[in-house]
C-alpha cells in the first residue's frame, strides 16, 4: 500500500511538475504572441521605412486600422475637419463623396428613413457638414451663448431653409391653430400644442404685428429646438458597450486619479536605457551580461537603496527571487497569479502591460532578434525577462497606491473589485446631445418642424439609431476614401493619357543615367531629360543588386549596403591608390590623434576635474564655433571642409572588389567577388531595369544618401534600399564590374553584348545638398574626357533646376530664387545645426509605378512617384523578374507609404511628434525630453506636409500575370486583397488600365483624357508651394 | 558720463522695448509673422550687446569701474525706500555681454529650429521675458531689482520647460521646476527683507561699502552676515540646482533643444552662483557661511559627478556635467576669496564664462550625437573605449553596484525631498484646511462646499 501511494505521489508530483513546465511554456507562447503588438522599429542609426500597423495585414486596412487605433489608442485617419477642409479647397469634389458613399452603402443607399428623406442624403449631409456635438454642457452654452436657436445654420441649403420657414408660417396660422385644437386627445398633440402656444406667447401673435423675417427664423428654430428636445427625451440610452478594461492600473487610476505606470517607468526608463545602452554611458550596467532580470536583482537588492516609499520591500522580494533561484518565467506566473489573472486573460494581460512602455519593450524585443546590427547584442528572452520586472514592480506600486489612495490593503486579485465599487458611475446625459444633432440635421436637410413632430417615440427610437449608425470613424472612413479617390482617379487619368502618346527610346542615346527608384529622384531624372532627348534615365533599387559589406578608407567598420532582409555574402573595401599609401597612413595617424584628443575632451568636458580645468581654461574658445556655426553655416562649413582636406584620405582611391580567395569574407583575399559573381550581379541589374540595347557612350550609375545635421533620423532620409545609408559604393561597385573586360565577355556569351565603347560611371547623389559626385574619374581615357566633361556639366545644371524644384516646397526658400541660389539653399540646410528639416525626405510621396520609362517619360510627377524600371516586353512568360522586382519594391514603397501615412494621422501616437525637444538616448533612439517612452515612427517635421493615402501601383502588365505574381507571394497578395495598397495595371501594348478592387480586376474608365501641358517642369511648378496636378513636359 | 549713461539705458532699454511689442502684440491676440518675430529679438539684442561692449570698452580705457543709473524709486517712506537702479561694473558688465551673445545666437537658432511649430509666438515672448530677467538680475544694483529679474527668469524658464503642454510629462516636469524656484524665490524675498531691517535699504552699494566689485567691505557684522547668507545660499541652490535640489535639472530638459541650452547649459543655471558672487563682500565676513557654501558646492559637483557616469541619454549626461561645474564654481565662491583676497572673484567668474560658452554648444549640438560618434569612430579606427577608471578597479564589488544604482536613481534627491520636504507640508496644509473646514461649518452651522473631486479623463480610444 505503501508503494501504491508513494508511487501516486511521486505520479501526481511528476503530473504537477509537468502541468507546470506546460503552464510555463503557455506563458513563454503568450507573451511572444503580446509581443506582435509591439513596434518593429530598430535603432534609429539603421531608419527601415514599414507599415506601423503590420501586425494588422491580415485583416482589411479599413478594420486594420480601427482595431489598430483601439489597441494603440491611435486615430485610424485624419481629423474629420481636415477633410472638410479639403472639401472646402476642392481637394475632395462633392462626386467623389458621393461615389465613395455609394459604393459604401451600395444597395442601402436608397432605402427611405422614415419619411424624412433617403439614407445616401442624411449621410451625406453628415459628411458634407460638420455637426457640432460635445458634452452636455458645452451643448447648453453653445445654445445659450450663440446664435444657434436665432439663425438657420449659414450652410444649411436655400430649398430646405425655405421649406422650414414655410413650415413655421403655415403652422402659426390662426386656422391651423384652431384646427388643431380640434384633434384633442393625443398626448403629442398636446405638447406640440404646448410649445406652440408658448412660442406664439413668447413672440406675440404673427397675424397682429408684422413679423419680420429674423423673427420668424427665430420662432422656427426655438419651436424646432424644443421639439427635437421632447422627441429625443426618454429614447433606450445608447447601447455602447464599455471599453474592456484590463489592466489593475487602469481601474485604479479611474478610482484614484493616480497612475501606477509614472511610477514603474520612471524605474523602467533609466533601466531599460542603461540595460541597451550601445556604449554611451562612462560606467556599465553591473551584471548586464547575465540578462535583464538577474542585473535588476543584483542592482536593486543592495540595502540601503532607494527611499521611494512603493519600492519598500522589493529588496527582499528581489532577493527572495534571486537566491529562490525563480527564474523569469516562473516569477511571472507568479506575479500573474497574485494578480489574480486566469490564464485566459493573459494574453489580453500582457499585451496591454507590454503596450504601457512599448518603444522601450519594442526595442528590447528588436536588439535581441538581430544581434547583428547592434554593438552590444542582449541576451536572447529579455523581453520576458523586462515583463517578469515589469510585473513585480506593478505589484508594488499597486499596493502601494491602493493603500495610500484608496485605503485598501487586501490581495491583489480583488483590488478590480474594490476599485470598481469606487469609480462614480454617472452616465453622461444623451438625450440633448441627440436633440442637438437632429436640431443640426434638421436645418441641413429640411425637416420641419410638423414632420419632426409627428414622429412617434418608437420613429424618433428608429431616427437617432439611424443617425448614431454613423459614426465618427465611419464619417472618417468615408471621408478618406473620397480624399484618396480624388487622387488615385487624377493620377490614373495621367498615367491613361500619357501613356497613349507612344514614346519610343532615343535611337542613339548620348548617355544614360541609372537612379534608385527613389521619389526624390524622379524629378532629377525629368530635369535630366528635359536637359536633351537623347538622355535616357533608369531606376533600379538604390543597392543596385550588389548587397555589399562596405568599409572605406577612412572607416572603422563594415556597414552592410542593402535591404535589411538581405544579409550580405560579400565585402568590399576601398583602398588608397598605391603611390599615395604613406600619405594614407601618416593621415590615417594624424586622424587617430585627433580623434582620441577630440573624444577625451568630449568626455573629459562633462567630468570633474578636466572639465573644470577645460571649462575654465579654455571654454570661452568654444564661442568661435558656436557663433559661427549658427550665425554662418555655410561659411564655418566651408572652413571645415578645407581643414578637412588635409586629414581625409588622399582622393585617389580604388575599391576591393575580386577576390583571390575560394569564400567571401570580411578579410585579405577574401574581400570581394568572383568574375562569375560580378557577372550575374551585372547581368540581373541590366535585365531587371531592361538596358540590354542601345547604350550610350556613358552609362551613369547613381546612388544616393542624405547629409545633415542635428538629425538623429537620419538615416531615414538615406537611401531606403541601403538601410538607410549611402548607396554610392554599390553604383561604384557595378559599375566597375561592368567595365571589367573579362565581365562583359561573360555578359556577351549569355547574349548581352556591350559595346566596347560604352563606359560605365558610378556617382553619389546627396539627396539634401543636391550634389553628385562621380568615382573613378581619373580612369576615364583621356581620349573622352572632354565629352565626360560635358556629361557632367549637364548633371550639374541638373542639380541646380532640381535644388529650384525643391525649395519651392520650403517655406523659408522665397519662390524667387535663382536656380544656382536654390542650390547654395540647400547646401546651407544640409550644414545647419538649427535646421529640423534638411530635407523633406519622402515626404509627397504617394504613387508607385513599375514600368518602361518611355511610358512615364515627360509626365510631370510632382515629385510623388517611386518609379521603377521593368520591361514587360523582356520578361519571360512566368514574369520571373516583374517579380523580383516587386518582391523588394511592394515592401519598400508601400513600407514607406503606409508609415508616413501612420505618422501624419497621429503624430503623437504612431509617430515620433516633433523633434525639437528630443534626446537621444542609448544610440538607440529618442525620448522626449530627459525620460520618456522610446519614440518610434517619424518626427512631425517628416510628414508635416505630407497628404496621407494608401500608396498606389500601377505596374505595366497584365491583370492575369499580375494575379499570379499574387498568388505566388503571398504578402503581396495579403497587401493587395486588404487593399493596404490601391493596385491597378497598365496594359504593355495599349494604354488601358485595370484596377484591382474587391478581389478582382476591372477596367478602368478614366474620368478625363484631358491632360495640361507646359513647356517645361519649370514653368509648371514655379510660384506655386503646395501639391501640383499632372501636366505633359515635353522630354 | 552722459555718453555711458545713455549706452547704460540701451543695454537695459532694448528688452524690455522688445517685450512690450512681442508682449503687447500677443495680448492682442494676432500673430505676428516669424520673420517680424525674429528680426525683433535680433534687433534688440544687438543694439543691447553694442551698448553693453561700448561701455566694457570705456570702463577699461577710462578706468571707471562703476556706472550707475537710478530709474526711480517705487516706495520711499523715511527710513526705508525701494528703488529701482542698475549697475555697471566688473562683474555685471562681463555677465551681461554673456547673456547678450549667447540670447543672440540661440535666438538666431531657435528662429530656424522652431520654424512652423505652433508655440513659435509664445516660445519668443517667453524668450524676451527671459532676456529681461537676465539683463535686469545681471545689472541689479538693488536687491528688489535683482529679485525682478530673478522672478522673470524662473517664470519663463518654467513656462519653457511646459512648452509642450499637450503632454502630461512636460506640464508636471515644468511645475517641479516651478516649486523648487519658489523656495528659492522665498528664501532670496526674506535675505531682502533682512538686508532692509539692516541697511534700510536693499541697494548694494550700501552693503558693500564704497569698493567696486569685488574689492567692496560689507557694512554689516559677521552674524547678520551669516543669516542673510545662508537665505542667499538657499536661494542660489534653488536656482542653480545645487544639493538637495539638483533633481530638478535632468526634468527641466522637456523644452526644445535651444531653451535647453540657453537655460539650463549656460545661463539660468549660473545665476545662483552670480547671486553669491555679488555679494561675495559678504560672504568674506563669516568663514562659517564660507565653510557651508564650499561643502554645499563640493556635494553637488561630487553627486552630480557620480550620476554623470551612468546616463545614457545625451541630454540628461550634460545637464548632470553642467550641475558638477556649477558645483566646483559655487565652491570656488566659498574657497578662493577668503584664500587669496578679493581678486580671486574673478576665477570663478571666468569659469562660468568659458564653461557656459562650451556648455551650450555641447547641448546645441547634442541631436547630433549619433553622427559625432560615427565620425570619432571613424577616425580613431575602433569603438569608442569606456574609460575606466583606476578607482573603479580598487573599490569592492558590491560597494561599486550600490553607488551604480545610487547614481541611476540620481543620489535619491528628489525621493529624499518628497519624502521629508513635500509629505510632510501636504500634509500640514491637507490637515489645516481640514481644520479650516471643520471651523467654516461650525460658523455657518452647514457644511461647506465638498472638494472638488476632477475625474481623470479616459485616455481610452473612444468611437464618437
Amino acid at each position: 500500500m505503501s508503494t501504491t501511494e508513494a508511487m501516486t505521489s511521486r505520479q501526481s508530483e511528476k503530473q504537477r511538475h509537468d502541468d507546470r513546465a506546460g503552464r510555463l511554456e503557455r506563458l513563454r507562447h503568450a507573451i511572444e504572441h503580446a509581443g506582435h503588438l509591439l513596434p518593429s522599429q530598430g535603432p534609429i542609426t539603421v531608419f527601415v521605412h514599414h507599415n506601423t500597423l503590420h501586425a494588422f495585414e491580415d485583416l482589411p486596412f479599413d478594420e486594420a486600422v480601427k482595431s489598430g487605433g483601439k489597441t494603440f489608442g491611435c486615430e485610424p485617419y485624419l481629423a474629420e475637419e481636415r477633410y472638410r477642409e479639403a472639401l472646402e479647397r476642392g481637394r475632395i469634389r462633392a462626386v467623389d463623396l458621393e461615389a465613395v458613399l455609394r459604393r459604401d452603402l451600395s444597395r442601402r443607399s436608397d432605402e427611405p428613413i422614415l419619411s424624412l428623406g433617403t439614407r445616401f442624403d442624411l449621410r451625406l449631409a453628415m459628411l458634407t457638414h460638420s455637426i457640432q456635438s460635445g458634452p452636455a454642457a458645452e451643448l447648453r452654452w453653445f445654445v445659450a451663448e450663440t446664435d444657434a436657436l436665432e439663425r438657420i445654420r449659414p450652410d444649411a441649403p436655400p430649398a430646405a431653409r425655405e421649406r422650414l420657414l414655410a413650415d413655421a408660417r403655415r403652422w402659426a396660422q390662426p386656422d391651423s391653430i384652431e384646427a388643431r385644437q380640434g384633434t384633442q386627445g393625443r398626448a403629442e398633440e398636446d405638447r406640440l400644442h404646448k410649445i406652440m402656444a408658448d412660442a406664439l406667447h413668447h413672440f406675440g401673435d404673427p397675424t397682429k404685428n408684422d413679423w419680420s423675417s429674423r423673427t420668424w427664423e427665430k420662432f422656427m428654430l426655438q419651436t424646432l429646438w424644443r421639439i427635437c428636445r421632447e422627441g429625443t427625451r426618454n429614447l433606450k440610452p445608447v447601447a455602447a458597450s464599455p471599453p474592456a478594461i484590463t489592466r489593475h492600473r487602469d481601474l485604479l487610476f479611474q478610482a484614484t486619479a493616480c497612475d501606477i505606470d509614472l511610477l514603474v517607468n520612471d524605474v523602467l526608463i533609466r533601466y531599460c536605457a542603461a540595460y541597451l545602452d550601445q556604449g554611451f554611458a562612462h560606467r556599465l550596467l553591473p551584471d548586464r551580461d547575465r540578462g535583464f532580470f538577474q542585473s535588476f536583482c543584483t542592482i536593486h537588492r543592495q540595502p540601503f537603496g532607494s527611499p521611494e516609499r512603493w519600492q519598500r520591500g522589493l529588496e527582499q522580494e528581489l532577493t527572495r527571487l534571486q537566491d529562490g533561484q525563480i527564474g523569469p518565467l516562473a516569477c511571472l506566473a507568479e506575479s500573474l497569479d497574485r494578480l489574480g489573472i486566469r490564464e485566459e486573460k493573459w494574453d489580453q494581460y500582457l499585451s496591454a502591460t507590454l503596450l504601457s512602455l512599448r518603444g522601450w519593450a519594442g526595442m528590447i524585443q528588436q536588439v535581441e532578434s538581430r544581434s547583428d546590427r547592434v554593438v552590444h547584442a542582449i541576451r536572447p528572452g529579455s523581453l520576458v525577462e523586462f515583463l517578469a520586472i515589469r510585473l513585480v514592480l506593478e505589484r508594488f506600486a499597486l499596493q502601494f497606491v491602493a493603500r495610500e489612495a484608496l485605503g485598501y490593503t487586501g490581495p491583489l486579485a480583488d483590488l478590480p473589485k474594490a476599485a470598481k465599487a469606487r469609480i462614480p458611475h454617472a452616465t453622461p446625459p444623451v438625450a440633448e446631445k441627440r436633440a442637438f444633432v437632429v436640431f443640426q440635421l434638421a436645418q441641413l436637410l429640411g425637416w420641419t418642424p410638423s414632420e419632426l413632430h409627428r414622429l412617434s417615440k418608437q420613429e424618433w427610437s428608429t431616427l437617432i439609431e439611424e443617425i448614431e449608425s454613423f459614426s465618427n470613424i465611419d464619417r472618417r472612413r468615408i471621408l478618406h476614401g473620397a480624399y484618396e479617390r480624388r487622387y488615385f482617379n487624377q493620377a490614373l487619368d495621367a498615367v491613361a493619357t500619357h501613356a497613349k502618346r507612344s514614346a519610343s527610346r532615343p535611337e542613339k542615346p548620348w548617355f544614360q543615367a541609372v537612379f534608385c527608384i527613389d521619389d526624390r529622384e524622379e524629378s532629377f531624372r525629368r530635369h535630366l531629360e528635359e536637359a536633351s532627348s537623347d538622355i535616357e534615365t533608369f531606376a533600379a533599387a538604390g543597392f543596385f543588386n550588389v548587397p555589399i559589406y562596405f568599409k572605406g578608407a577612412a572607416d572603422a567598420h563594415y556597414t552592410p549596403l542593402c535591404p535589411v532582409i538581405i544579409r550580405p555574402k560579400h565585402w568590399v573595401t576601398e583602398e588608397v591608390a598605391h603611390p599615395h599609401h604613406e600619405e594614407h597612413v601618416r593621415r590615417t595617424s594624424l586622424r587617430r590623434a585627433i580623434g582620441t584628443a577630440t573624444h577625451r575632451i568630449h568626455v573629459g568636458s562633462r567630468t570633474f576635474t578636466s572639465g573644470a580645468l577645460l571649462s575654465a581654461g579654455v571654454g570661452l574658445l568654444a564661442s568661435v564655433p558656436l557663433i559661427s556655426r549658427i550665425l554662418l553655416p555655410r561659411l564655418a562649413a566651408r572652413v571645415r571642409q578645407s581643414f578637412s582636406r588635409f586629414i581625409e584620405p588622399p582622393p585617389l582611391t580604388q575599391l576591393r572588389l575580386e577576390r583571390t580567395e575560394e569564400t567571401a569574407g570580411p578579410e585579405g583575399g577574401h574581400i570581394g567577388f568572383s568574375v562569375e559573381e560580378m557577372a550575374n550581379a551585372a547581368e540581373m541589374l541590366l535585365r531587371d531595369i531592361g538596358l540590354t540595347s542601345r547604350y550610350g557612350r556613358f552609362v551613369l550609375i547613381i546612388g544616393h544618401g542624405s547629409s545633415s545635421l542635428n538629425n538623429p533620423h537620419m538615416s531615414a532620409y538615406g537611401c531606403g534600399a541601403c538601410a538607410g545609408a549611402y548607396g554610392g559604393p554599390n553604383a561604384r561597385a557595378v559599375s566597375q564590374m561592368l567595365n571589367d573586360p573579362r565581365v562583359r565577355t561573360i555578359l556577351a556569351e549569355r547574349g548581352l553584348p556591350l559595346p566596347d565603347d560604352t563606359l560605365f560611371v558610378g556617382g553619389f547623389h546627396n539627396t539634401c545638398k543636391d550634389s553628385v559626385t562621380f568615382y573613378d574619374v581619373d580612369r576615364i581615357p583621356a581620349s573622352i574626357r572632354a565629352d565626360f566633361d560635358e556629361v557632367r556639366k549637364t548633371i550639374e545644371e541638373t542639380c541646380d533646376r532640381n535644388a529650384h524644384e525643391r525649395c519651392r516646397r520650403f517655406e523659408s526658400a522665397p519662390l524667387s530664387l535663382s536656380p544656382a541660389g536654390a542650390r547654395r539653399h540647400v547646401e546651407e540646410r544640409s550644414e545647419d545645426l538649427a535646421q529640423p528639416r534638411p530635407e523633406l525626405g519622402h515626404v509627397t510621396n504617394a504613387v508607385t509605378i513599375v514600368g518602361r520609362r518611355s511610358r512615364t517619360r515627360g509626365l510631370y510627377l510632382d515629385r510623388r512617384a517611386f518609379l521603377t524600371c521593368y520591361d514587360p516586353t523582356q520578361d519571360d512568360a512566368d514574369a520571373t523578374i516583374l517579380l523580383r522586382l516587386l518582391q523588394a519594391a511592394i515592401p519598400v514603397c508601400a513600407g514607406i507609404g503606409l508609415e508616413y501615412y501612420f505618422s501624419h494621422v497621429d503624430p503623437q501616437g504612431y509617430g515620433c511628434s516633433t523633434k525639437l525637444p528630443q534626446n537621444v538616448s542609448a544610440l538607440l533612439g529618442v525620448m522626449d525630453g530627459a525620460a520618456s517612452d522610446l519614440r518610434t515612427g517619424l518626427p512631425w517635421q517628416m510628414v508635416e506636409i505630407h497628404e496621407p493615402l494608401r500608396p498606389l501601383f500601377v505596374i505595366e502588365t497584365t491583370p492575369e500575370v499580375m494575379l499570379n505574381v499574387m498568388e505566388r507571394n503571398a504578402s503581396i497578395g495579403q497587401l493587395c486583397h486588404n487593399e493596404w495598397i490601391l493596385l491597378a495595371t497598365l496594359s504593355p501594348d495599349s494604354s488601358d488600365l485595370h484596377l484591382f478592387r474587391d478581389g478582382v480586376f476591372q477596367p478602368y474608365t478614366p474620368e478625363t483624357t484631358e491632360l495640361p501641358s507646359a513647356k517645361s517642369s519649370f514653368d509648371w511648378y514655379s510660384g506655386w508651394r503646395n501639391n501640383l496636378d499632372f501636366a505633359q513636359i515635353p522630354a | 558720463m552722459l555718453t555711458e549713461t545713455l549706452l547704460a539705458w540701451i543695454v537695459v532699454g532694448a528688452p524690455t522695448v522688445l517685450l512690450c511689442v512681442l508682449g503687447a502684440w500677443s495680448l492682442t491676440g494676432r500673430r505676428l509673422s516669424e520673420r517680424f518675430m525674429a528680426r525683433a529679438v535680433q534687433a534688440a539684442i544687438v543694439a543691447g550687446l553694442l551698448a553693453s561692449s561700448a561701455i566694457l570698452t570705456i570702463m577699461l580705457v577710462s578706468d571707471s569701474r562703476h556706472i550707475v543709473i537710478e530709474v526711480g524709486h517705487w516706495v520711499v517712506v523715511p527710513d526705508y525706500h525701494f528703488s529701482l537702479r542698475f549697475m555697471f561694473d566688473r562683474l555685471s558688465v562681463p555677465f551681461v555681454i554673456l547673456s547678450y551673445v549667447l540670447c543672440g545666437t540661440i535666438g538666431s537658432f531657435g528662429s530656424r529650429y522652431l520654424h512652423r511649430e505652433t508655440g513659435f509666438n509664445r516660445f519668443f515672448v517667453l524668450y524676451a521675458v527671459f532676456l529681461l530677467g537676465m539683463v535686469a538680475t545681471s545689472l541689479a544694483g538693488t536687491i528688489e531689482t535683482l529679485f525682478a529679474g530673478w522672478e522673470l527668469v524662473g517664470l519663463s524658464s518654467a513656462l519653457l520647460v511646459a512648452f509642450y503642454h499637450e503632454r502630461p510629462a512636460p506640464v508636471r516636469n515644468g511645475l517641479r521646476v516651478w516649486s523648487v524656484y519658489r523656495v528659492s524665490d522665498a528664501a532670496l524675498l526674506m535675505a531682502a527683507l533682512m538686508l532692509h531691517r539692516m541697511t534700510g535699504e536693499g541697494n548694494f552699494d550700501a552693503l558693500m561699502g564704497t569698493g567696486s566689485w569685488p574689492f567692496g567691505e560689507a557694512t554689516i557684522t559677521g552674524g547678520q552676515a551669516l543669516v542673510v547668507g545662508l537665505l542667499l545660499v538657499v536661494a542660489a541652490a534653488g536656482k542653480s540646482a545645487l544639493v538637495p535640489f539638483s533633481g530638478w535639472l535632468p526634468r527641466a530638459m522637456e523644452g526644445p533643444t535651444p531653451s535647453s541650452a540657453v537655460f539650463y547649459g549656460s545661463l539660468s543655471v549660473h545665476l545662483g552662483a552670480f547671486l553669491l558672487l555679488r555679494v561675495s563682500p559678504v560672504l568674506a565676513l563669516s568663514p562659517l557661511l564660507c565653510g557651508v557654501i564650499v561643502a554645499l558646492g563640493l556635494t553637488t559637483a561630487v553627486l552630480s559627478a557620480i550620476t554623470e557616469r551612468v546616463q545614457t541619454d545625451i541630454k540628461s549626461a550634460l545637464s548632470y556635467a553642467s550641475l558638477t561645474q556649477v558645483g566646483i564654481i559655487v565652491a570656488e565662491i566659498g574657497l578662493l576669496p577668503p584664500l587669496l583676497g578679493p581678486w580671486a572673484c574673478y576665477i570663478p567668474l571666468v569659469h562660468i564664462l568659458g564653461h557656459a560658452c562650451l556648455r551650450t554648444l555641447q547641448f546645441l549640438r547634442a541631436p547630433t550625437l549619433l553622427q559625432d560618434y560615427r565620425l570619432l569612430e571613424n577616425a580613431i579606427g575602433a569603438r569608442l573605449p569606456r574609460s575606466n577608471a583606476l578607482l573603479q578597479l580598487l573599490i569592492p564589488r558590491p560597494i561599486q553596484i550600490w553607488f551604480y544604482r545610487f547614481a541611476m536613481e540620481r543620489c535619491y534627491l528628489d525621493a529624499w525631498l518628497d519624502d521629508f520636504v513635500v509629505d510632510p507640508v501636504l500634509r500640514l496644509f491637507q490637515s489645516l484646511d481640514g481644520l479650516e473646514r471643520r471651523w467654516t461649518t461650525f460658523l455657518a452651522g452647514r457644511p461647506s462646499h465638498p472638494r472638488e473631486h476632477v475625474q481623470p479623463t479616459a485616455t481610452i480610444f473612444e468611437e464618437r
